[in-house]
């Protein structure tokens, strides 16, 4: 049953609520959080965001592909990066070949432009994660990554990274880091306050500049007041 | 941790685990029901009753220290009567299959204060068998009271007999069962409490605030397939659900 209910959630995750129903609620959510970010930093604009949360399955990957369509829709050029090494699943997000990706890149096989693809949203493209390498940790705190994200910054306005989850592996810390932000995923009903605790201590180790939480499957009444507004 | 803890927070704990709740009260109720109308062995009741009082030549020395003295005999009475001297006879009577000490256990005496009236109570779940020992008792009793006091003032009074309709006294199926309500809505109530107490995940914006104290950036509700929008996503199906199969492993 635990496995049907997973997958079920699996399958409407792979969906783009933002692309495939803009008007939704649910959209519009996800154009709070673009808002939220882009008042989050004052001083320097924040161009680079991670998305990760404490364990796995509290919806990164769906948040960050939704985040990066919304911005998208509002104009800017934006690049999704798979940067989840060991469970990469943007490209089943946005049906995209995963034969070459992030880890060419990173071991120096390919250039920046061979592994993005332009996605079905206007603006937004998509890098793949590609073969997955034995030493994730290793390359993504390689030169190589930092050579990426600033060719990245370069070439797009805005640049956001799925990663693992902070608590599994250390990835997400090392990518951390690098990025102007972060974006911590909460699940409600799943993550733990002890595991969220862990997950933004880990993450103010690494320096990471914590932007704010998004708080994911709540269930939220439909009586609430801006659930049906405007939508027909 | 000084947390208030409001009434609409307990009345929405209670909320949320009513199917517990009451799924509890009516295991509980349907369980001792049936534990009370069909495995418990009903218990009947029976009761005879002698009197004591001294035969008297004159009527005038019946005065209040005679009714005294029988009053105080009854306590005495109620050791005697339970003894096995007197059961043994009601044993070796009726072909019991039990000992004195057995006997003992079903046989309840009761006097009203300053009563020279003693009803002796038997319990069996047999309404003959707990007739006739009751009567067989009294017998006893009046038979063998002056080989041990030298009086003859024990008079039996009402004999038991079978009821037309006899009625259990015990179990009484129904006070079980108000029990086992009272009882499964308690631990109903206990557990979802202690339920709502151990579940230490974050629900909403205010536990993030409260363990993270990292600002909400937003709250996205759980994606319904409705949401999702007009249909265009069947290209995909079968490399979704090959993932989620290797997620599920």
């Amino acid at each position: 049953m635990a496995r049907k209910k997973n997958k079920n959630f699996i399958q409407k995750a792979r969906t783009l609520i933002t692309n495939s129903n803009p008007k939704s609620p649910i959209s519009e959510q996800y154009r709070t959080i673009r808002t939220n970010l882009q008042f989050a930093s004052v001083d320097k604009e924040t161009r680079t965001i991670l998305v990760t949360s404490a364990g796995p399955g509290e919806g990164k990957s769906m948040t960050a592909a939704n985040v990066a369509t919304v911005f998208a829709q509002q104009g800017k050029k934006v690049l999704l990066i798979d940067a989840d090494l060991r469970k990469p699943t943007i490209h089943y997000t946005f049906r995209v070949s995963n034969l070459t990706g992030l880890s060419n890149y990173l071991v120096g096989q390919n250039k920046l432009s061979d592994i993005v693809f332009q996605s079905e949203v206007e603006n937004l493209s998509v890098m793949p994660c590609g073969p997955i390498p034995p030493n994730p940790a290793e390359i993504l705190g390689s030169n190589a990554m930092t050579n990426l994200i600033e060719e990245a910054k370069n070439n797009y306005d805005m640049v956001i990274f799925d990663t693992p989850p902070v608590l599994a592996v250390t990835d997400s810390q090392i990518l951390a880091n690098a990025c102007d932000g972060v974006l911590l995923v909460v699940r409600s009903k799943q993550t733990q306050h002890e595991a969220a605790q862990k997950a933004k201590e880990l993450l103010i180790n690494a320096q990471a500049k914590l932007l704010g939480v998004v708080l994911n499957g709540k269930n939220i009444k439909k009586s609430n007041y801006y659930y049906y507004y405007g939508s027909s | 941790m000084e947390e208030t803890i409001s009434l609409k927070e307990i009345f929405d704990v209670l909320k949320k685990r009513i199917v517990l709740i009451l799924s509890l009260i009516v295991l509980a109720t349907v369980v001792s029901g049936v534990v009370s109308y069909f495995v418990l062995t009903p218990i009947y009741e029976s009761s005879a009753r002698f009197a004591v009082s001294e035969k008297t030549q004159e009527p005038s020395e019946y005065n209040y220290s005679t009714i005294q003295t029988n009053v105080g005999m009854i306590a005495t009475y109620n050791d005697l009567l339970k003894d096995p001297y007197i059961l043994d006879y009601v044993i070796d009577e009726l072909d019991l299959n039990v000992t004195a000490s057995e006997l003992t256990n079903k046989i309840s005496l009761s006097s009203g204060a300053e009563s020279q009236v003693v009803k002796v109570t038997v319990t069996d779940p047999s309404i003959e068998q707990a007739v006739n020992i009751a009567n067989k008792t009294v017998e006893s009793f009046e038979k063998r009271i002056p080989d041990v006091f030298e009086v003859n003032n024990v008079k039996p009074l009402a004999a038991a007999e079978v009821p037309k309709n006899p009625s259990p006294v015990k179990p009484s199926p129904m006070l079980n069962i108000a029990i086992a309500f009272v009882l499964g809505a308690m631990v109903g109530v206990g557990l979802a409490f202690l339920l709502e107490y151990l579940d230490n995940t974050i629900k909403d914006e205010q536990d993030i605030d409260k363990t993270l104290g990292l600002p909400v950036l937003g709250v996205i509700s759980e994606v319904k397939d409705e949401d999702v929008g007009p249909a265009r996503t069947t290209r995909s199906h079968s490399r979704s659900s090959s993932r989620s199969d290797s997620l599920g492993a």
